[in-house]
């Protein structure tokens, strides 16, 4: 029997999620098995935050992460988790061209230490932006479909 | 200055080779759970500045004590020019003598004066007896100090380091990069201090 083009949508789009959670818990990991000074440095070095304000974030963005992976590989509170993995993957890519339109050689923090900023990681971050976008967007179509069928 | 001396009288006893590459670069004890590798360029003023200010309490607190094994690495600039690649060849030659640490501090406190004259060697002469003078010179044309500042340099490159100064931390085979310094070296204290207690 073919796949019609919605069960193609939708096993993609649970790929896409599943695929993002992974980074996500992958990058929290990264983060956790080290201590958090190192992540907080790499935070101090986009000198966009008050130093306190980048050791707070050091100290608790790994759980963040963490939690928002473990929610997008289980599917729950999908339009919440959704929605915080966009806007957190779209605040790091706006920091992330800042620092590289600035001429800033600094980690980009993103696994750990020792990755340059550089136009690899920028298309990565950007590609992961994309994708979180449209599961975000489909989670919210799923959601108006299940309301009109009610 | 003076606490800068007195941390390396503290640590004279302690003085060993840097693993792998015999130099006399190394302070402390080379059994300490975690090493510090400090990539700078006698030119720089960053270096310049951390070698005053933070390295002297660095040293007492963590080298002196066997907590961590210290080791200088050569990291002249391209930006800087042929002069920082030099100063960092008369430290290594210096190093073989046993004079790494009175060389280097010789070359941070007087850098804004050599690096205007060129006056490399004046600057590590004002340490050495005349006895060690000969010896420097006579060591500074081997080859293989050259080779052993690129050594330096390409160890570098490989981790990598991008900036100077950097403190290349090693602990359980794992190695990590340090360049962040705006905060006067607390923040590098406290991770220190984190690897320690694992």
């Amino acid at each position: 029997m073919p796949f019609s083009r919605t069960k193609v949508l939708t096993v993609g789009v649970i790929l896409l999620r599943l695929v993002l959670g992974g980074i996500f818990i992958y990058a929290a990991y990264t983060k956790l098995r080290e201590p958090w000074q190192l992540f907080a440095a790499g935070i101090r070095s986009y000198e966009v935050l008050p130093m306190q304000a980048a050791d707070l974030l050091a100290r608790t963005l790994p759980w963040f992460e963490l939690l928002l992976g473990v929610l997008l590989i289980v599917g729950r509170w999908l339009r919440v988790s959704t929605v915080a993995v966009s806007g957190l993957l779209l605040v790091f890519f706006t920091l992330m061209v800042r620092a590289h339109v600035k001429g800033q050689t600094i980690d980009c923090g993103c696994f750990g230490p020792g990755e340059t900023i550089s136009w690899k990681t920028l298309l990565r971050d950007g590609s992961m932006l994309a994708g979180s976008l449209v599961v975000t967007l489909v989670a919210f179509r799923n959601r108006s479909k299940r309301a009109e069928t009610a | 200055m003076k606490t800068f001396a007195a941390a390396v009288v503290l640590l004279l006893p302690c003085l060993a080779a840097a693993p792998g590459s015999g130099t006399g670069k190394a302070l402390g004890n080379p059994a300490a759970p975690v090493l510090v590798e400090m990539y700078s360029d006698f030119q720089c003023p960053h270096c310049r500045h951390l070698h005053e200010t933070f390295l002297p309490a660095f040293i007492k607190d963590y080298v002196a004590t066997g907590k961590v094994y210290f080791v200088c690495r050569e990291f002249p600039l391209q930006g800087f020019g042929p002069k920082s690649r030099e100063a960092a060849a008369w430290a290594t030659a210096a190093a073989r003598i046993g004079k790494f640490q009175e060389v280097a501090h010789a070359l941070f406190e007087n850098q804004a004066s050599w690096a205007m004259s060129g006056k490399i060697w004046e600057t590590v002469a004002t340490v050495l007896t005349p006895a060690e003078q000969a010896k420097v010179q006579a060591i500074f044309k081997d080859p293989a100090i050259a080779a052993e500042v690129q050594h330096d340099v390409d160890t570098g490159n490989r981790v990598p380091v991008k900036s100077t100064p950097t403190l290349v931390v090693t602990h359980r085979l794992q190695q990590r990069p340090w360049d962040y310094w705006q905060d006067g070296g607390t923040l590098f204290r406290g991770y220190v201090d984190a690897l320690l207690k694992n």
